[in-house]
């Protein structure tokens, strides 16, 4: 692309030797800092025909036919890709669509375990799936519904379960103004990433930035049972507004949610309560610059199992976060940060028969969490990716000591369980647009954001069994989506 | 004095006279590079329509609107229907930094958070040129684009203010 711009050049403007090995000075220069993505030597070919066309007007078959070459050297024929190709035909009532994806990880850490047991010889514990299918049967009016199986350490099974079902109706729509209500089973919007976290492809690293987009409590922040309304307006020529607001019912019933509000899984259960999202986002024309707001006002209440001697009461939380987003988008760089502070309230009537649960009457707590993140294609096939991530779990108390000296018989050393902080470093392959190859690395100072239930607590103690602070982790994906 | 000012502004001016094809020179190749706009890339390609379709001019905002899969129907109701061609294709490409103002990766991960939160569809693929002027050919309230080597009277070009 770039040789070819100096040959352009210089057919326009005579001899300008000096200028094209200026200019290739120049090209090395900017070429690494902000210049065009790497062309495809298919693409080359491509660009060379188009001066073709100009000159050879009346011979358009010929650059017609040349051109279709070009195009379809792009599209590889291949077993599973021919076996997709019905999934992909455009002809088919109500414009019905299918997706989706099956990504594989392998994770070893040097401590703690992560999606299984990571620390003892690495571990394949992390599998997900998903399939969709959507339908336009009226212009404006779309239903939508995916699968998803997501194998994960103890918390996720891998049992597939209904992650949306949407029925989404667009009442008006003029340009770049838009307005419309969904209502079923939806992606819960917050931050750049939620409503697509499973999807490896959507997503900057194998883990996303914990601190924001816990794994652990997944289950709830994923989807809910919710009424949502939604509109976009075009901003003067700037750019465009998007908002979303739904009132919801949050997905609390897993052991995973219980053990992460709760301290433990309980033997009762966590009521589902009416609570609140919203989200907006301000994107410019060219979408170089994303700025987004979201909240949750999240309600449940806990109802104690007195049949099976529930050491708890019937207590009811609010977890009520606010996420700033900000991205900036050129053609090499993506530079992504959030921040988000998080609120919990705790009522009185947890009780106070067994040891793990005191903690839980009347406790108030403000978390923080944030990252800030830099993508870089080297090629459109090549990506590298650097984050800094860090979480606190109270943020008046960032290194955990005041939580140990609450309790220093049962919590010292475990301060580190309050806080954690995440160096990544990574590489992504773009094999074809269908599979992806990447590879990671984490430096993690911190247990903050582990999962309780990969890494249990020993009951007679209140005490992880075996957790460190510093730790290393190194994971692998492959990724197809069709 | 003026008459120093003014020679010294003459050596200025013919010091840089000698070297303003350099500079103009120099100027187009940074912006040819830096910049994404292929100013002759513009000139070979169309954004086509069905001839269903009865609108024959869009703001550049509108179709930005249609490729991102937001703007779902036509003024008069019917449905919009989007065909593309693969992400890393050079039409594909220069309609995207040239008409649409985007990148490329952009698109795709706008259709990605439609596709897989169930808030939209993503447009559909074709494979080559050929079948692009075939599907929008041939597709009620279909919009594509194509070189314009390539246009024939099955298709209207839409013009973009």
């Amino acid at each position: 692309m770039k040789m070819l711009t100096c040959s352009r050049l210089n057919s326009y403007f005579g001899n300008p030797s000096k200028w094209v090995a200026k200019g290739v000075i120049l090209l090395f220069a900017i070429g690494s800092i902000s210049a065009q993505a790497q062309e495809s030597p298919a693409q080359k070919q491509s660009e060379l025909i188009k001066p073709l066309n100009k000159r050879l007007k009346s011979i358009d078959l010929l650059a017609q036919v040349a051109e279709t070459e070009v195009s379809s050297v792009t599209e590889k024929p291949g077993l599973v890709s021919t076996a997709m190709q019905w999934l992909r035909s455009t002809d088919r009532p109500g414009d019905l669509q299918f997706h989706g994806f099956v990504s594989q990880a392998y994770i070893t850490t040097s401590d703690n375990n992560v999606f299984g047991n990571s620390d003892n010889g690495g571990s394949f514990g992390l599998t997900e799936a998903g399939f969709n299918a959507s339908v336009r049967p009226l212009p404006r009016l779309q239903l939508s519904a995916q699968v998803l199986s997501r194998r994960a350490g103890e918390g996720s099974s891998g049992m597939p379960r209904l992650d949306y079902a949407i029925i989404d109706y667009q009442v008006y729509a003029h340009e770049a103004n838009q307005f419309g209500i969904r209502v079923g089973r939806l992606k819960n919007p917050f931050g750049f990433y939620n409503e697509t976290r499973d999807v490896a492809f959507t997503r900057p690293s194998i883990l996303l930035p914990q601190s924001i987009y816990f794994d652990r409590t997944r289950n709830l922040g994923l989807s809910s049972d919710s009424v949502q309304l939604y509109g976009d307006a075009a901003i003067f020529n700037w750019g465009t507004f998007s908002t979303q607001f739904g009132v919801t019912l949050p997905v609390v019933d897993n052991r995973d949610t219980e053990s992460s509000l709760l301290g433990l899984v309980r033997p009762g259960s966590l009521n589902r309560e009416v609570s609140y999202i919203g989200r907006g986002i301000f994107e410019t024309n060219d979408k170089r610059l994303r700025l987004g707001v979201s909240g949750i006002w999240l309600n449940t209440s806990y109802d104690p199992n007195n049949k099976l001697n529930d050491l708890i009461g019937s207590g009811a939380l609010q977890f009520t976060p606010v996420f700033f987003s900000a991205q900036y988008n050129t053609e090499r760089w993506t530079l992504t940060s959030e921040y988000a502070i998080r609120p919990f309230h705790y009522n009185n009537n947890f009780g106070v028969a067994e040891p793990t649960a005191r903690g839980l009457n009347g406790l108030d707590f403000v978390g923080e969490s944030y990252y800030f993140q830099g993508e870089y294609r080297f090629t459109p096939k090549w990506e590298g990716i650097v984050r800094y991530d860090a979480l606190f779990t109270d943020r008046s108390d960032r290194d955990g000591k005041d939580w140990v000296a609450e309790s220093p018989t049962r919590r010292s050393g475990l301060a580190h369980s309050r806080f954690a902080k995440d160096i990544t470093v990574g590489l992504r392959w773009n094999v074809t647009p269908q599979f992806m190859l990447r590879a990671e690395y984490h430096y993690v100072n911190g247990t903050a954001w582990l999962s309780g239930l990969d890494n249990p607590i020993d009951l007679r103690t209140g005490r992880p069994f075996d957790t460190d602070q510093h730790w290393h982790l190194y994971a692998i994906q492959a990724s197809y989506r069709f | 004095m003026n008459l120093f000012h003014f020679l010294i502004q003459a050596r200025i001016s013919s010091y840089f006279l000698s070297r303003a094809r350099s500079y103009f020179l120099f100027a187009i190749f940074v912006g040819l590079l830096g910049v994404k706009v292929d100013v002759w890339a513009n000139d070979h390609f169309e954004i086509v329509i069905n001839p269903s379709v009865s609108e024959v001019a869009l703001s550049a905002n509108s179709l930005r609107s249609i490729f991102s899969m937001s703007l779902k129907t036509w003024p008069d109701g019917t449905k919009i229907r989007v065909f593309v061609l693969s992400d890393d294709d050079q039409l594909h490409k220069a309609v995207s930094k040239g008409k649409l103002n985007v990148f490329p990766y952009q698109l795709r991960s706008t259709w990605d958070r439609l596709v897989f939160s169930g808030t939209g569809q993503a447009p559909v693929k074709v494979n080559s040129i050929e079948e692009m002027l075939e599907k929008v050919a041939n597709t009620p309230g279909a919009i594509g684009y194509l070189w314009r080597a390539n246009i024939n009277e099955n298709v209207n070009v839409l013009q973009i203010k």
